[in-house]
Parts: structure tokens; sequence; C-alpha cells
């Protein structure tokens, strides 16, 4: 393919504030980073830092803790908000004061609803009152394995709604006429949705995915909200761990790890876009 | 028949909503609470259940008074977010829409292998940029300074990419006819695009917005000096020391997020809706 000249140029201009900005604050850092998980000191170690962090119990745990909460608050947060999204659709018409009240949770900022969670999943806290009352036993949101689950309750209400929106939006994208000629056929709605609607869908899905990994990350922002620096070992995740290294400044150690954690995002990426690849049905 | 299923389905659509409202609501009741009972409310030492109570005793701007008039090291901190947030959000509208017109329209060398590139540093969670950030920062003699976290925000990637989708629905025959008018790339650029993507702006304005408004990661690492910090993170903090006027602390800091939304919201979900395409 040729270029011309001057489009290629004035390409150029545009993107180079961008492009000097990502060389000096990612990309550089990065390499630096890489480097430096090489090296203790100014010895060369090779992989050592790596098998030391695999050694590592806090490492291992933080890791377990991030791949349980992926792993279940993802796909739950798709589910939750696709059905929210084919409810909404399932309305003639509807104001958008819905919509925009789906979208609430993720304006209001983190650190303002604190004392709501505390009150509501505190040990004497509303949830708990009513479970009790209901004549189950307390549950410790705040020192049990629970706690996972209230981050992920947390997590799927914030971001439900604007994954929500994203949903409405690639479902009025799907053309009518397939919906009317599959019930010709006599599909079931749940055949329609299965075979009509997810098919036509999966561009969003994966913009949808996108958002909820980097979100997923964002998590950490709940976590130390609530939890501050040290939270208890079921909801200690990776972030905590490279934030806690800050204090004691363990660079070659911290290079590991953020190596590690990104090589995890980015399979966990290559994974979904050939799925996606796989199944798409618009290319 | 039909009507009583329309109804449970406005019965259940009412639910979510109040779920999702919820929070929000309970916040703002609770800011015009007096102290007192803002306290009892948060103890639980006492072991007793806690109720979800909504309606103040008594109407009170005890909590609003504290903080506006009593206590200056929150409006400090308040101060910090505006002025670690505001340049952020415009910095990167300014970097992204210049870009994002570039990646979507124009015809350069390497130019899908470079967004792919833009795209993994989408990706990328916070913190692990943040090592490598911090070691940058360090040798640019940043750290400590308000810069150090407007500029790697003012150049993530994340706008480009939003707004990259917006600018490609727009037909490539208006900016040919342009280009045949002769107008220069940078006239195209403020005539016939930026007019044309108001809704990716705003988005991108809100979540960018939020997303600074809400930092936590770089204060705590790149600050030594807690004077420093925004309200995001300090706030995270109050509970233990001043519950009395968490309520009201916590509203006045949603509030700046809430306007920016509602002024936008108008506009904000175009950019997603691509019936078009």
């Amino acid at each position: 393919m040729k270029y011309k000249r001057k489009e290629a140029f004035a390409a150029l201009i545009f993107i180079l504030p961008s492009l000097i900005g990502i060389a000096v604050f990612y990309v550089v850092p990065y390499i630096i980073c890489f480097v430096k998980s090489l090296f203790i000191g100014n010895t060369f170690v090779g992989l050592n830092n790596y098998l030391e962090l695999f050694t590592n119990k806090t490492f291992l745990l933080a890791l377990k803790n991030t791949g349980i909460f992926t792993v279940i608050a993802i796909p739950l947060l798709m589910l939750v908000s696709f059905l929210i999204a084919l409810f909404l659709n399932s309305f003639k018409s509807i104001s958008g004061f819905f919509r925009s009240s789906l979208l609430i949770p993720v304006v209001v900022p983190i650190a303002s609803l604190v004392s709501v969670w505390q009150l509501l999943f505190d040990d004497y806290g509303a949830v708990n009152g009513l479970l009790n009352y209901l004549g189950f036993d307390t549950v410790g949101f705040f020192n049990s394995p629970f706690s996972m689950v209230m981050i992920i309750i947390i997590y799927v209400w914030k971001y439900c709604g604007f994954c929500v929106v994203l949903f409405t939006a690639g479902l009025a994208g799907v053309p009518q006429h397939l919906y009317e000629s599959a019930r010709l056929d006599g599909a079931s709605s749940f055949k329609m949705v299965t075979k009509v609607t997810l098919p036509m869908i999966t561009p969003t899905t994966f913009f949808v995915f996108l958002m909820e990994i980097i979100y997923s990350f964002k998590i950490f922002r709940e976590v130390f909200a609530i939890f501050g620096d040290y939270p208890n070992e079921n909801v200690y995740f990776l972030q905590n761990f490279i934030n806690n290294n800050y204090y004691n400044l363990n660079y070659p150690r911290l290079s590991a790890a953020s190596i590690v954690l990104s090589l995890f995002i980015v399979l966990l990426l290559l994974v979904f876009y050939l799925f996606e690849r796989k199944n798409s049905f618009t290319q | 028949m039909k009507k009583t299923k329309l109804i449970f389905k406005y019965i259940l659509l009412i639910l979510i909503v109040l779920v999702f409202l919820f929070p929000m609501v309970y916040m703002l009741a609770g800011s015009f609470m007096p102290q007192s009972q803002v306290t009892t409310m948060l103890d639980f030492t006492n072991e007793e259940y806690k109720n979800i109570e909504l309606i103040p005793e008594k109407a009170s701007g005890e909590q609003y008074y504290q903080v506006f008039f009593r206590r200056p090291e929150y409006l400090e901190k308040f101060w910090n977010s505006v002025v670690m947030t505001f340049p952020t959000v415009i910095g990167q509208t300014v970097v992204s829409a210049l870009a994002a017109f570039a990646f979507a329209k124009l015809n350069f060398p390497f130019r899908d292998k470079l967004f792919f590139v833009y795209i993994i540093l989408l990706i990328l969670p916070l913190q692990v940029t943040l090592v490598p950030n911090y070691m940058v920062l360090e040798n640019l003699n940043l750290l400590n300074n308000f810069l150090a976290v407007i500029l790697p925000g003012t150049f993530s990637a994340f706008g480009i990419c939003l707004l990259r989708q917006s600018i490609k629905y727009i037909p490539d025959s208006s900016i040919e006819a342009a280009r045949i008018d002769g107008a220069g790339y940078f006239r195209i650029f403020t005539r016939i695009i930026l007019p044309q993507i108001k809704g990716g702006l705003v988005t991108l304005v809100l979540l960018t917005f939020i997303d600074n408004w809400n930092i936590v990661e770089q204060p705590l690492i790149y600050f030594e000096d807690e004077g420093m910090y925004p309200l995001s993170v300090t706030l995270g903090d109050i509970g233990n020391s001043d519950f009395g006027i968490v309520f009201a602390c916590g509203v006045m800091f949603m509030v700046v997020p809430l306007l920016i939304f509602a002024y936008g919201q108008k506009d904000i979900d175009s950019p997603f809706i691509s019936t078009d395409k």
C-alpha cells in the first residue's frame, strides 16, 4: 500500500503529542521496568526475581485472590448487565431517567460511599440485621471469605449500569427482521437470544469485556477505601501487593510483579480475542 | 393478562432503579442529619443491629457548617482534587482528539500496528504502570509535584480509543469534499470532525473526570506530603476519625461529577449507538 506523503506527515503531526507522552510515560518506563526485573542491584540474575516471586506466599495469595475475583466477577457482571439490557429492551419506549439512574453508581465517587457500605455490611449492619431477623447467622463481611462476596457485589453494582448502556446500544443495532424470521421459523425466546442476539452483538460484548477488565483492576480503590492498606487475606489483591511493596522500595520484586500482572492481562485478552474471532458472525 | 405482565415489569424496573439509586439517596439524607445522629448510626460498638435510617431526626446543616467553616483541611483536599483533575481532563481530551483523528481517518505507515500498541497500553492496569512511572518521574524530578499525576493521566491511551470509535462513524466523503475545496487537515479537524463528535468528547470528559477524581494510588506513592493528598484518599480514612461529617464530605465530593453528568448526559450515549453501521 502506498501512502501519500503529505497525509502521512499530517498524521505524524496529529499524533506527535500523544506519541511523545506515551513514549515517555508508558513505553520507556516499561522497558526500564523489564530490565530492572532481571537485576538485583547491579548483578544480572536472569529470571530469579520471577522465580522468587512465585515462592513468595503473599504474592501467591494476591494472585489467587485476583484470579478468583476475575473469574467470578467479570462473567457475573456480564450476565447481569446483559439480562438487564434485554429487560430494558423489552419495553416499547422507556424514559431516559431510567438509563441515567443506572449510570449514577459510576458517577458517584467511591470514597463518598464508604460509610454507606459500612452501614449495610458491618457485623451489625442492615444486611446482617435482616439475615438475623430471618433466622440466619451473622455474616462477617469485613473479616471472612464473605469480604470477597461484598467486593464482588459492589463491583457489579457499580459498573452494571455502564455495561447495560453499552449492551442496549448493541441491541439497538440488531436488525428487527432477523427476529421476525426467527419467530416465523418457530424459535423460542431463549433460542432467539442465543442464536440471534448473542452472535449479532459480539463486537459489543468484546468491548464490554474490555471495559470490565479495565474496571476490575480499579476495584482496588474500593478495597482501599473500605479496608485501607492491609485488607484481610480474602481480599488481598495484586494491587495491594504492589502498593505495599512501594513502602519497602523493593524495585526488583515490584518490577517482576508488574510484568507478571501485564502478561496475565494480555493473555486473558488474547484468549477472548481469539474466541471472539471464531464466533463472530459479522466478519 | 397483558396488563398484569406490564405492571410486574414496571415494578421490577422500579426495584432495579432503587437498587442503583439507593446509596446516593442515603448519602444525601445522611448529610442533613445532626452529627449526634450520624455518630450513633455509625457506632457499631454497642452491638445493636442498625436500621436503615433515611429520615434525619431534624434537618440540620450542622455537618456542612463544620466542613465549610470549621475544618479547612477538607476544603484544601477538595482543592487538591480540583488541581489534579481539571488539567488532566483538558489535556487528555485535546491530545486524544488530535491523535484519534489521525488513527481514524488518515493513512500512514504502521498505523494499525501502532494502534495495537495503544490498545495494549489501554488494557494494562494502573498498578502495572505505576512502578515504571515512578522510576521515570524520579529521573524527571517530578515526585512530590502535582505534575506527577497530571502528566501520565494526560497521555493515557483511553481517550484515543474512545474518540477513534466516534470519528470512524463520520463518512469519508465529507472529508474528501473538504479536501477538494482546499481545506487543510487542521481545518478539517476543527470544522468537520470536532463538531460531529460532541457525544464522544462529552463521554470522554466525564469518564476521565470520574477516573481522576477518584484517584487513589498515585498520590499515595508519588507524594510524601499528606497535605497534597486529594479528597479521594482522605475520605477513606475519615470514617475512623471524623464520622460526624462523613456524609457531608461525601456529598460535597460527589456533587462535581454529578453536575458534569447532568450537564452532559443527553450527549453521552450517542457514541455507543451504532445503528448506522
